[in-house]
């Protein structure tokens, strides 16, 4: 992520509640700060419309995420 | 102890050198014929009939740089102009101006090695007058904190004991290869640190390893840390997997590996810490942890080492290393991202058709019957199996083909839901059948004792092959 918004390419991670220490100490020890969205765990036993579901409710958050990135990307 | 002379002679020997012996008449010559100086550095009293100086630290010899004694130097004005070593008759007089120097003496007798760079003392002196050449920051612990119980408190253990990596076991340790201690060999996930020939150094005496090892460590290093491997996803995944590493060529002999009995488990030096120091540099360098990136749920015991040396030499089939292009008589390593151990317990069948059918209904079942393709797979063919296939001809070549082919299963019956199972798989075509192993993903090698029809499977990762990780093979240097 670090090197794609080195790019200038906006960037948001999406993972599941269970990484959100795996993303805090990865991101403390290359000294980044990613912009992260975390859905509910787990996500590998969903079915299809339930992960459509999900992927509905958290765009809004994921976009928002992407405008501010790139915003600070473009300073 | 005397200064060096400003000007005059210095001559440097030890007892245990019969060319030093040797020269005593001579050294007694030359200290009733002008100033001489002698250092001994083993016994105080030798030689008994020259007066003498006993280096007894060793100091000033290193100091000289002294590798063989005798040495015989000149020194003029505080400085050094000339110098022999062993006993070269016609050099000696020709230094000191002496024209009858040693006439009953031998024209040439070689010298011996100087104690002052004997492996386990040059590395002191090099520690002691602050010569190491080491980058590593050094830290200091204090007079009541133990050595052993500080390196678990800052972090630096997988859990068991690591030894101390003093600069002097750092140093001995990196005599065991001809590299540069600060040559880069890559960056390791996942904080991306930069790790050095001797950050492998420090953490191969962690590990507990032999100098000797050194070189099988790097290569399994550079290994892991090559695009295909994905050490970073290997790391990071929530499944069980770590590098495995599988050790071939004539380097197995030298180091003492083990490939015979409970070739896969404890007992054996070179291979238990050569596993172990891997994953040392992966926690110690890279940064990479349990329960911080390193997701794994379960993990696996081989995650504190896992190191296989291959029985070639009992073997009827080609190497490991020689399938995967490694020239004959060099050593290479193979890491593989995997895990475990699934037995293949198979005392009946006498017929390479029903081995390898039992070789294929174990692997069918590696991670889930019905999960399809499965992962890669590393086949640990025991002795009393390998004979069945020996005794029938099959070349290793026939024996992939085969199982391949018998582990394959109708994609009907592996759908999610058939077997009341939701597990399964929604690729391939309905009435196709489906491979349980990628192209490329299976590795067959031989090793284990003489007794016993238990052969093994070490899986692989789900994401094996481009897609993850995939199996790297390195020749390993000096």
């Amino acid at each position: 992520m670090a090197d794609l918004e080195s790019r200038g390419i906006p960037v948001v991670g999406i993972a599941t509640t269970e990484f959100i220490q795996a993303m805090e100490v990865q991101a403390r020890a290359l000294g980044t700060d990613p912009a992260y969205v975390f859905v509910p765990h787990p996500i590998q036993d969903r079915t299809n419309a339930e992960l459509h579901a999900l992927a509905d409710e958290y765009l809004d958050r994921m976009l928002k995420e992407l405008v501010s990135v790139s915003a600070v990307a473009a300073e | 102890m005397t200064q060096l002379p400003d000007t005059g002679w210095v001559a440097v020997v030890k007892r245990d050198c019969p060319t030093c012996e040797l020269t005593e008449p001579v050294l007694a010559a030359l200290a009733s014929a002008g100033e001489l100086t002698v250092y001994t550095q083993d016994d105080p009293a030798f030689p008994e009939s020259v007066p003498h100086e006993y280096d007894g630290t060793l100091d000033v010899s290193h100091g000289l740089r002294i590798e063989i004694v005798p040495t015989l130097l000149r020194r003029e004005n505080g400085r050094e102009v000339a110098r022999t070593y062993g006993w070269d008759k016609a050099e000696w007089r020709k230094l000191t101006g002496l024209a009858t120097l040693g006439n009953d003496l031998p024209d040439l007798r070689p010298g011996c090695g100087a104690k002052n760079i004997e492996p386990g003392i040059i590395e002191d002196l090099l520690v002691r007058h602050g010569e190491t050449g080491l980058a590593s920051r050094k830290i200091e612990l204090g007079s009541a904190e133990d050595e052993i119980e500080a390196m678990f408190d800052r972090g630096w253990s997988d859990g068991l004991p690591v030894v101390p990596p003093t600069e002097a076991r750092v140093l001995r340790m990196l005599s065991g290869t001809s590299r540069d201690p600060k040559e880069v060999i890559g960056k390791v996930p996942p904080d991306l640190g930069d790790c050095t020939v001797e950050k492998v150094a420090i953490n191969a005496v962690m590990a507990g390893c032999k100098p000797e090892y050194l070189p099988v460590v790097l290569a399994a290093v550079e290994a892991v840390l090559e695009e295909p491997f994905a050490m970073h996803g290997v790391l990071a995944t929530t499944m069980y997997v770590g590098p495995v590493v599988i050790v071939n060529g004539p380097v197995r002999r030298h180091i003492g590996m083990n490939s015979k009995g409970n070739a896969l488990g404890q007992g054996f030096r070179a291979n238990n810490t050569i596993g172990r120091a891997l994953q040392l540099v992966i926690r110690n360098v890279g940064g990479g942890r349990p329960q911080e990136v390193d997701r794994a749920a379960l993990g696996n015991p081989g995650k504190l080492t896992y190191c296989i040396a291959e029985d070639e030499e009992g073997s009827c089939w080609e190497s490991l290393a020689a399938e995967r292009g490694v020239p004959e008589g060099k050593s290479a390593v193979t890491v593989f991202a995997g895990y475990g151990l699934q037995g293949i317990v198979d005392q009946k069948s006498r017929t390479p058709e029903s081995l390898a059918q039992s070789f294929a209904e174990c692997i069918k079942a590696v991670q889930h019957p019905k999960l399809y393709p499965g992962a890669d797979v590393l086949l640990v063919v025991c002795p009393e199996h390998e004979r069945t296939f020996r005794t029938a001809g099959w070349s290793k070549q026939r024996l992939y083909e085969e199982i391949y082919k018998r582990s394959q299963r109708p994609v009907d019956e592996v759908r999610p839901g058939t077997m009341g199972i939701a597990e399964g798989t929604s690729a391939f075509a309905d009435g196709t059948m489906a491979p349980k192993i990628r192209d490329g993903g299976l590795m067959i090698v031989r090793a284990g004792g003489g007794a016993g029809m238990f052969s093994g499977i070490i899986a692989g990762w789900s994401a094996s092959g481009e897609k993850g990780s995939a199996p790297v093979t390195r020749v390993i240097g000096s």
